[in-house]
C-alpha cells in the first residue's frame, strides 16, 4: 500500500503523491472540512496569532509524534516519551537551579535523553524484552526521577531570553519550537520515505523474521529509533520549559496518550508496517484544528476529549469496515457464480 | 468612637471590612458589557460548580450583557488544559479571566498573554504563586480567622464554659496546625477564659482512626463538652462516633465540615454547629471583583474598596501570604446549623 506498485521511474513528487493512500485522502478531506468550519464559525480562527497558538499549545506533542510514527511503523511502541519530557524539563530546572549555565545545561539534558533512550534500546534489543513493558517501566521510572529532582516546588526564575525563546516569534511569526518541528518533519519524511533506512523500518515492522533473514541490522535500527525518541523527547521537554517558563514534577504528564492517538489516527497500524508520515501529519493537524475550533466555540474539555475519542475509534473501524464490505461483496459474488 | 468606625466593626464581623476605608467604596454600576471566563482547577468537582452558581448569580444581578463562560480542563489534563483555556481566552479578547490556578507558575505566560490582550486576570481559590500576570487574588479565608471562628463556635456550643479537645488530621499538616495555633491564640481573649483546651489528638484524616480517637477522648475526659475537628474527615468521623455511642447530648462535635456530609448529624443534634467557607459566595465575590475591574470601575490597587452586592464591602490589600500579589479577602466563614444546612447541602 505504501510502496509504489509500478516499476516505472517516478519523480520524487510523484513518489510522494503515490504514498498517499485512501485513508490519507480521507484525512485530508476531514482536515479541510474542519478548517472551513472553524473559519466560518470564528472570525479569529484564521488570524496569524491564533494559527501560531494552535501549533504552540501542542508543539511538544507533535514534535515527539514524528519519531513515534517511525517507532510504531517499526511495530514497537515508546510509552516513556512524556515521562522523558518531564525528566528532561526537571533535570534542566535542577541544573539551572544549581548554577549550571544554560548553554551547558541544554546539551547535558539532551544527553540524558539519549541515555534514557539507550536504556530502553538495551532492554528491547539486547535483552529481547517487549517495548510495551520496557517503556511502561521507564514511564514510571523517568517520572519518578523527575519528581525527585524538582518535587512540587516548581522552578520558575529562568532568564528572560530563555523564556522569550519559548514564547516569542524567532523568524517572522514563527517561534523556535515550530521551526524545529518543521525541520524535523522534513528530515523524517526524507528518512522514512526516501532512504534505505526508511525501507528497513517498514520491512522490520511488516515482518521482523524476514528482515533478520534478509540480513537487515534489525537491532541497530530499533536501537537508533529508541535513542532518537529519547533525545527528541528531551529536546521537547526543554522546549516545554521555555514555553511555560516554569517546570514542575508533573510536566507533560499523560502526553504519551495524545501523541499515540495522533499517530494511530494518521492511519499508522499499531501492528507495524503500515502508514506514512503524511497521514500522521494530517492527523496532527486535524486534532489541533478540532481542539482549537472547539475551544473557540467554548466547548468544554470533556466533550473535546470525547470527540477526539470518537475520531480514533472511527479511524480503526472505517478501514476494517471497508475490508469487511469488500469481503461480503466477494463472497456474494462467488455464491452467485 | 464615631459612628463610621462602629459600623465598620459591625461589618468586620460580618463581611471583612477594612478599617477606616469605608467612606469611598465603589458601588457597582450595572449593565456594562464584559465577557468573562470562569476557570476551575478542573471539571466535575462539586465546590467548583458551586462557585459557578455564585458567579452566575452575580452575572444576572449585574445585568452584564456580555457572556459568562464556565470552562475547565479534564482532571488528567489540568495543567495543559488550563494553559490552553487561558490562551484561547486571550485570542477571543475576553475582558476578564477568573482562574482557580492548578498550574503553579506555568500559567504565567498564558495569563500574561491574556493581560496583554486586555483581559483582567483574577485568581480565586488558588493564586499564581509568584503573583506575576495576576491582577488580584480573591482568597476564601484568612488562617487567623479560622482560629477565631472555631473559638467562637466552641464558646456558643459550651455556653461559655467547659472542656474542649481537638481532633486534627496528621500531626504535620501545615494548614491544620496553623489553624489550631490560631485558635489557641484566639482562646487567650477574656471572652474565652471559661474554655479549657484539654488535648489535641490526630486521626490522620482516616475515618476509622478518627472515629477511635474521638471515642478515646470521651473515655479520657469525662467532662468533655466539645470535640473540635478542623478537618472534614475528622468532623464526620467524630460525629458518627458520638451518634453510634449515643453521646450526642453530652459531647458536641464542631469544626470544619461539608454541609452535604454533615446534614444528618446537624439535624439529629450531634454536630449542631460547624463552619466552612461558601464556594457559592467565593464565585459571587470573584465575579464582582473581576466585573468591576474589567469595566474599569476599579483599577486593582491597594486600598480600593468596593461593594460586592449582597456580601457587602471589600478592600484590595497586599497579600501577606505571598511575596508579590494583591488579594481580596472573602472571609469569614459560613457557620452552618439547623437553620441553614439543608439549603447548603442541596447546593
Amino acid at each position: 500500500m505504501n510502496i509504489a506498485e509500478t516499476g516505472v521511474a517516478k519523480s520524487p513528487l510523484q513518489k510522494a503523491v503515490g504514498h498517499l493512500t485512501d485513508w490519507e485522502g480521507f484525512l485530508l478531506a476531514v482536515l479541510l472540512v474542519t478548517i472551513i468550519a472553524n473559519a466560518s464559525m470564528s472570525d479569529v480562527f484564521l488570524t496569524v496569532n491564533n494559527q501560531i497558538n494552535l501549533f504552540q499549545l501542542s508543539i511538544e506533542k507533535i514534535i515527539v509524534a514524528l519519531i513515534m510514527t517511525l517507532i510504531i511503523i517499526n511495530a514497537e511502541i515508546d510509552l516513556s516519551v512524556a515521562s522523558m519530557m518531564g525528566l528532561a524539563a526537571c533535570a534542566f530546572g535542577w541544573l539551572f537551579h544549581h548554577d549550571v549555565p544554560i548553554g551547558l545545561a541544554v546539551p547535558i539534558v539532551i544527553l540524558i535523553g539519549a541515555l534514557g533512550g539507550s536504556f530502553n534500546a538495551f532492554f528491547i534489543t539486547v535483552m529481547g524484552l517487549p517495548s510495551l513493558v520496557v517503556t511502561l517501566a521507564m514511564l514510571i521510572g523517568f517520572r519518578g526521577l523527575a519528581r525527585v529532582l524538582v518535587e512540587d516546588r516548581g522552578i520558575t526564575d529562568f532568564p528572560e531570553w530563555f523564556d522569550a525563546l519559548g514564547q516569542q516569534p524567532l523568524i517572522g511569526p514563527f517561534p523556535l519550537a515550530l521551526l524545529i518541528f518543521f525541520a524535523l518533519l522534513v528530515f523524517f519524511i526524507v528518512v522514512l520515505h526516501f532512504t534505505g533506512f526508511g525501507r528497513y523500518v517498514y520491512m522490520i515492522g511488516n515482518n521482523k523474521e524476514m528482515a533478520v533473514y534478509s540480513g537487515v541490522a534489525v537491532n541497530r535500527i530499533k536501537a537508533t529509533l529508541f535513542i532518537a525518541s529519547g533525545t527528541i523527547s528531551a529536546l521537547a521537554g526543554i522546549l516545554f520549559a521555555a514555553r511555560v517558563g516554569a517546570v514542575r514534577g508533573d510536566v507533560a504528564l499523560g502526553f504519551e496518550l495524545d501523541i499515540i492517538t495522533m499517530v494511530l489516527l494518521g492511519g499508522i497500524s499499531i501492528f507495524g508496517g503500515r502508514g506514512t508520515l503524511f497521514g500522521a501529519v494530517f492527523a496532527m493537524l486535524i486534532v489541533l484544528n478540532l481542539r482549537n475550533g472547539m475551544a473557540l466555540a467554548n466547548i468544554t474539555h470533556h466533550l473535546q476529549t470525547g470527540v477526539i475519542g470518537v475520531l480514533l475509534i472511527l479511524s480503526v473501524l472505517l478501514p476494517n469496515m471497508r475490508g469487511m464490505i469488500r469481503q461480503f461483496r466477494e463472497s456474494r459474488a462467488s455464491a452467485k457464480s | 468612637m464615631n459612628n463610621v468606625s462602629k459600623l465598620c466593626i459591625a461589618a468586620l464581623v460580618s463581611a471583612g471590612c477594612a478599617t477606616g476605608a469605608a467612606a469611598d467604596a465603589v458601588m457597582a454600576q450595572k449593565g456594562m458589557k464584559a465577557d468573562m471566563v470562569l476557570l476551575p482547577k478542573f471539571l466535575g468537582i462539586l465546590v467548583f460548580d458551586q462557585a459557578n452558581t455564585g458567579a452566575q448569580e452575580a452575572h444576572a444581578e449585574l445585568e452584564n450583557p456580555g457572556e459568562l463562560l464556565f470552562v475547565g480542563p479534564t482532571p488528567e489534563n489540568s495543567v495543559a488544559g488550563q494553559i490552553e483555556i487561558v490562551t484561547t481566552a486571550a485570542t477571543q479578547s475576553r475582558d476578564a479571566v477568573m482562574i482557580s490556578n492548578n498550574s503553579g507558575d506555568q500559567i504565567v505566560p498564558a495569563a500574561q498573554a491574556a493581560k496583554d490582550a486586555g483581559a483582567k486576570v483574577v485568581t480565586w481559590d488558588s493564586p499564581i504563586p509568584s503573583g506575576e500576570a495576576e491582577d488580584v487574588f480573591v482568597a476564601q479565608v484568612d488562617f487567623a480567622s479560622i482560629g477565631e471562628v472555631m473559638a467562637e463556635m466552641a464558646h456558643s456550643i459550651l455556653g461559655g464554659e467547659g472542656q474542649m479537645a481537638v481532633l486534627s488530621a496528621t500531626p504535620d499538616a501545615a494548614n491544620q496546625n496553623s489553624w489550631i495555633a490560631a485558635m489557641q491564640d484566639a482562646l487567650k481573649a477574656d471572652m474565652f477564659s471559661g474554655i479549657e483546651l484539654v488535648d489535641i489528638v490526630y486521626g490522620d484524616d482516616q475515618s476509622e482512626k478518627s472515629y477511635d480517637r474521638a471515642l478515646a477522648l470521651v473515655d479520657k475526659y469525662p467532662d468533655l463538652g466539645v470535640i473540635m475537628a478542623p478537618t472534614t474527615v475528622g468532623i464526620q468521623a467524630a460525629s458518627k462516633a458520638m451518634q453510634d455511642e449515643g453521646l450526642c447530648d453530652e459531647v458536641a462535635v464542631s469544626g470544619l465540615g461539608l454541609p452535604s456530609e454533615m446534614l444528618s448529624y446537624t439535624l439529629n443534634g450531634c454536630a449542631t454547629e460547624f463552619a466552612l467557607w461558601s464556594f457559592v459566595d467565593l464565585g459571587y465575590l470573584t465575579y464582582y471583583t473581576a466585573y468591576l475591574m474589567a469595566t474599569g470601575q476599579i483599577k486593582g490597587e491597594i486600598g480600593e474598596s468596593f461593594v460586592a452586592g449582597r456580601m457587602g464591602e471589600y478592600t484590595i490589600e497586599k497579600d501577606p501570604t505571598r511575596e508579590n500579589g494583591l488579594r481580596v479577602l472573602m472571609g469569614p466563614f459560613t457557620v452552618y446549623n439547623a437553620s441553614n444546612i439543608e439549603a447548603a447541602a442541596a447546593e
